[in-house]
C-alpha cells in the first residue's frame, strides 16, 4: 500500500469513528424530532394563532391576541396561586412522607419486604384510578373521609369537600401526596443504601449524635438524589393536569384548577388550541426558569463533592 | 453543568410541548386520529351499488351491534352488503371534513344537526326531500313540524332522516312522592311553582334525602336557559338581537332557580355535578328529582325498581302556560355526495327506519321513535315508561325554545356559563352580576354575527300547534 492510501484510509477511519456516535444516535434524535420537536414548535405556532377547531377554516395569525386574553383572564391570578399552592404542597409532602418511609425502610425488620410492597403500591396504580378513588373517599355524602371524621367526633356534619373553594384543591394535593410517596422513597432508599456503612461508623467513634449524623452526613450524602428528584418531581406536578380532570374537573368557579388542567379544558373542551398553545408556551418557559434556577441555587454540580 | 442545565430545560420543555402540541390541523393528524378510530376504512366510497359503507360518529358496543344486525337483515333482504364503520363521536366532525375534502365520503352518514351548515354548503350531503315525498306524513308531527320544518327554512330542503327523538322530562322519585303524599299526575301536567314545591318537600337531609339532582358544572346554563325563557316567549334574543332573558322577571327567575342549591334542596357537592353524576345520584338513591332527555330512562329501567320512578312532563310557564322543551334528534341519518348509488342508500335509511327496526334502536338508545306507528308499540303508549315523553310532543302547547345562538359558543358552555352560576352560589358575586356576564357576552357575539351575516334572521321559538 502506497503512502498516498494508507493516509487516505485513515482519514476514512477517522471520519468514520467521528460520525459513529451520530448515527448511533440518529434514530432516537429522529423519533424525538417527530415525537417531541414538531408538537413543540406546532404549539408555539398555534399560540399566536386563531386556532379554534370549532372554526378550522377560519386558522389565522393573530399577534399577540391570545396572551392578552390569558393575562386578561379575571381568573388567571387564581390559576397561578393554585398552580403554585399545588406544586409546592405536594412536592414537599411527597419529599417528607418519603424520606421518612425511605428512612424507615433502611432499617432491617421482620417483614420489611412485604411492607415495601404495600407502600409502594401506590406508585404502580393509573391516575385515572386514584382519581377515582379519592373522588369517592371524599364525597360529601357517602364518602369515608366523612364518615371516619363524623365517627371519631372531629365534625358533626359531613363536608362538602369537592364543592368547596380550597377544600376541592385540598383533595387533589392529598391525592397527589399520596401517590408519589412511593417515588421519592425508593429514590431516597436507593441514596441511602449507597452510604458506607463506615462513615457512620467513624461517626460514632467521634461521638456523633443521631441528628447530627443525619444533618452532616446522611443529608449531604443523598443530596444529589434529593435535589435531582425534587426537580424531576417539581416538573411533572406541575405539568400533570389528570388528578384535577378526574376528582374535580377544576371546580367550583376554577377554585381547584391549575394552569394545565386550564390548559387541557381550553384545548379539548373549549376547542380554544390557539389560548391553549399560548398557556402551553408560558408553562414552558415557567418551567425552563425553574428548572435552571433551581439547579443554580442548589448547587447542585457541586452535591456530593466531600 | 451547562449541558446538564440544557438537558433539563429541554425535559422540561417537551413534558408541557406534549400536551398541546398534538394539536389537529385540517387534513393533518386528523386523519390519523380517524384512522386510530374503529374505523374499517375502504379507500374510497362504494363504487358498486352492491355495497354501502355507513358511518356512525357516536360508536358504543350497543350501536354498533344493533347495525351489524340490522345490516345482516337487509343484505338478506336487498342483497346489498353494508360495512360498518365508526369514529368517535371526538373526532367525527375532523374525520368527516377530512373525508369530504378528499372525496372519500362514506355512503351513509350519521350526522349531528349542528355540522349540516358546513355540509349542505360544501355539498358533502345530498339533498332527500324527493326521497321522503309522500312517506313524510308517515313521520311524527315533531318530525315534520319541527326538525324537517327547522331544516327547510334553513336550507331549502331537507337533508337528514333523524333516527329518534329526544325530549326532556322531569325523572321523580315515585316512591318518595307517595310516602310524602305528594299526588303526581303527568297528565294533568304542572308548573315551575309546582316542581320547586317537590323538591323542597322531598328533600330530607338527615336521611341523606335531597329534592334535586343539581347541574352546577358543565351545561349548568341548559336547564335554566329553557326556565328564563318561559318568561320570554321562548326567545334568547330580540328582532334586533338584544338579549332578552336578563330582564328583571329573567333575574328573579334566575334567583328562583339558583335557591334550589342554596337552600339545601340539592346536596353541596352538586355544585360540580355534570350529567353522570347527576344520573348516579338519581338512580343510587340520593336525588328525588332530575331532569334531562328521554335516553335516562333506559338507565332508570335498567338500575331501578319500575314502583321507585316515573317521569312529569316539564313544567309550564307560569307566564303563558306553554311547556318549552327542547326537542332534537340526535344523529340524523344522510346521504353523502361522494355516494355512487343514493337509491341504494336510501333504501337502507328506510329500511333502518321501519317501525319495527326503529322501535328496537329507539329502546336501545332511550329515543322516541319518528314514525307515527309508535303507538302500537307498548314501550311508548300510555302505561310505557317513554308514554310522559310521547304526551309531551303530542302536546298543542308544547313549544320548542331557541338555543343560545348561531354563532360558536363552544368556550361559553365549556367555562364561562356555569364558573358565573358557581361565583354566584359561592357569594363571590351577586346573582345579577353572574347573569349580565353571561348575557353581555351572549349579546356582544349576537350583534357581532348579525354584522358578519347581515341577511341573517333571528330565530325564535318553535310551536308545534302551528
Amino acid at each position: 500500500m502506497n503512502p498516498k492510501d494508507s493516509r487516505q484510509n485513515t482519514q476514512r477511519i477517522k471520519m468514520k469513528t467521528m460520525l459513529e456516535p451520530y448515527l448511533f444516535i440518529l434514530p432516537v434524535f429522529i423519533l424525538l424530532l417527530f415525537m417531541f420537536g414538531y408538537p413543540l414548535i406546532n404549539s408555539i405556532i398555534m399560540a399566536f394563532e386563531n386556532y379554534k377547531l370549532s372554526n378550522i377554516n377560519d386558522i389565522y395569525f393573530n399577534n399577540f391576541e391570545n396572551f392578552k386574553k390569558l393575562f386578561g383572564d379575571s381568573d388567571f391570578l387564581l390559576l397561578i396561586k393554585n398552580s403554585l399552592v399545588y406544586v409546592v404542597l405536594s412536592v414537599a409532602g411527597q419529599f417528607l412522607f418519603g424520606l421518612v418511609l425511605a428512612l424507615a425502610l433502611k432499617q432491617d425488620f421482620k417483614g420489611r419486604g412485604i411492607y415495601q410492597s404495600i407502600v409502594f403500591l401506590p406508585w404502580a396504580f393509573s391516575t385515572f384510578v386514584i382519581g377515582l378513588i379519592f373522588r369517592w373517599a371524599f364525597n360529601g355524602e357517602y364518602g369515608v373521609v366523612n364518615d371516619v371524621l363524623i365517627r371519631l367526633g372531629i365534625i358533626d356534619k359531613g363536608i362538602a369537600w369537592l364543592g368547596t373553594p380550597g377544600l376541592s384543591l385540598a383533595v387533589i394535593i392529598i391525592a397527589m401526596i399520596w401517590m408519589g410517596i412511593p417515588f421519592f422513597g425508593i429514590m431516597i432508599l436507593a441514596a441511602l443504601q449507597s452510604i458506607p456503612e463506615e462513615v457512620y461508623e467513624a461517626a460514632d467513634m467521634d461521638g456523633c449524635g443521631m441528628w447530627q449524623k443525619f444533618w452532616l452526613l446522611t443529608i449531604p450524602y443523598i443530596k444529589p438524589t434529593i435535589i435531582i428528584t425534587i426537580l424531576l418531581r417539581t416538573i411533572w406536578i406541575f405539568n400533570s393536569f389528570d388528578l384535577v380532570v378526574i376528582v374535580t374537573g377544576g371546580g367550583p368557579a376554577n377554585y381547584s384548577q391549575t394552569l394545565p388542567s386550564y390548559m387541557y379544558t381550553k384545548a379539548f373542551s373549549g376547542y380554544d388550541f390557539g389560548l391553549a398553545g399560548a398557556l402551553g408556551t408560558l408553562l414552558m418557559v415557567i418551567l425552563g426558569l425553574y428548572a435552571v434556577i433551581f439547579l443554580k441555587l442548589s448547587n447542585y454540580d457541586k452535591a456530593g463533592d466531600f | 453543568m451547562k449541558k446538564k442545565l440544557l438537558l433539563v430545560f429541554l425535559a422540561a420543555i417537551m413534558g408541557v410541548s406534549s400536551l398541546t402540541g398534538c394539536g389537529k390541523k385540517e387534513g393533518g393528524n386528523t386523519a390519523a386520529s380517524a384512522s386510530a378510530g374503529n374505523a374499517k376504512t375502504e379507500a374510497k366510497s362504494s363504487k358498486s351499488g352492491d355495497s354501502l359503507r355507513f358511518l356512525d360518529v357516536s360508536p358504543s358496543e350497543t350501536r354498533q351491534r344493533y347495525y351489524e344486525e340490522t345490516f345482516k337483515k337487509f343484505k338478506e333482504e336487498t342483497g346489498i352488503s353494508v360495512t360498518y364503520e365508526s369514529v368517535p363521536w371526538d373526532d367525527a366532525a375532523d374525520k368527516i371534513t377530512v373525508l369530504g375534502a378528499s372525496h372519500q365520503l362514506p355512503d351513509v352518514m350519521t350526522t349531528w344537526s349542528g355540522w349540516l351548515g358546513q355540509y349542505t354548503q360544501a355539498g358533502w350531503v345530498i339533498p332527500l326531500s324527493d326521497y321522503i315525498g309522500e312517506t313524510r306524513s308517515e313521520y311524527t308531527e315533531a318530525v315534520n313540524k319541527l326538525l324537517w320544518k327547522s331544516e327547510e327554512e334553513r336550507y331549502g330542503k331537507i337533508y337528514t332522516v333523524p333516527d329518534g327523538i329526544m325530549v326532556k322530562g322531569v325523572f321523580v322519585r315515585k316512591d318518595w312522592a307517595e310516602e310524602a303524599d305528594i299526588k303526581l299526575d303527568p297528565q294533568a301536567g304542572w308548573t315551575y311553582d309546582d316542581y320547586f314545591s317537590l323538591v323542597a318537600k322531598l328533600t330530607d337531609s338527615t336521611q341523606k334525602r335531597y329534592g334535586v339532582s343539581y347541574r352546577g358544572a358543565r351545561g349548568a346554563l341548559d336547564p335554566l336557559l329553557t326556565y328564563l325563557q318561559g318568561f320570554t316567549g321562548g326567545n334568547t334574543y330580540d328582532a334586533e338581537g338584544n338579549i332578552l332573558i336578563n330582564s328583571p322577571e329573567c333575574q328573579e327567575a334566575f334567583k328562583k332557580w339558583t335557591d334550589i342549591y342554596l337552600n339545601g334542596y340539592a346536596p353541596e357537592d352538586s355544585i360540580n355535578w355534570g350529567f353522570t353524576e347527576m344520573v348516579d345520584n338519581f338512580t343510587g338513591g340520593l336525588t328525588g328529582t332530575l331532569i334531562n332527555d328521554s335516553e335516562v330512562a333506559a338507565t332508570c329501567l335498567a338500575n331501578m325498581e319500575a314502583s321507585q320512578w316515573m317521569v312529569m312532563p316539564m313544567p309550564k310557564s307560569t307566564v303563558d302556560n306553554k311547556i318549552y322543551n327542547t326537542i332534537n334528534a340526535p344523529y340524523s341519518y344522510s346521504i353523502s355526495g361522494d355516494c355512487k348509488n343514493p337509491d341504494n342508500a336510501w333504501k337502507l335509511i328506510e329500511f333502518m327506519n321501519r317501525p319495527n327496526n326503529n322501535i328496537e334502536y329507539c329502546k336501545l338508545t332511550g329515543l322516541i321513535p319518528i314514525k307515527k306507528d309508535v303507538e302500537n308499540d307498548p314501550t311508548y303508549g300510555l302505561d310505557g315508561p317513554y308514554a310522559t315523553f310521547v304526551q309531551q310532543l303530542n302536546d298543542p302547547n308544547l313549544a320548542v325554545p331557541t338555543t343560545f345562538g348561531p354563532f360558536d359558543y363552544t368556550d361559553l358552555h365549556q367555562g364561562m356559563f356555569h364558573e358565573e352560576i358557581q361565583k354566584y352560589l359561592l357569594g363571590k358575586e351577586d346573582a345579577n352580576k353572574a347573569l349580565s356576564t353571561i348575557t353581555d357576552e351572549l349579546q356582544t357575539r349576537m350583534k357581532k354575527y348579525l354584522a358578519d351575516n347581515p341577511d341573517a334572521k333571528i330565530e325564535t321559538a318553535s310551536v308545534l300547534s302551528k
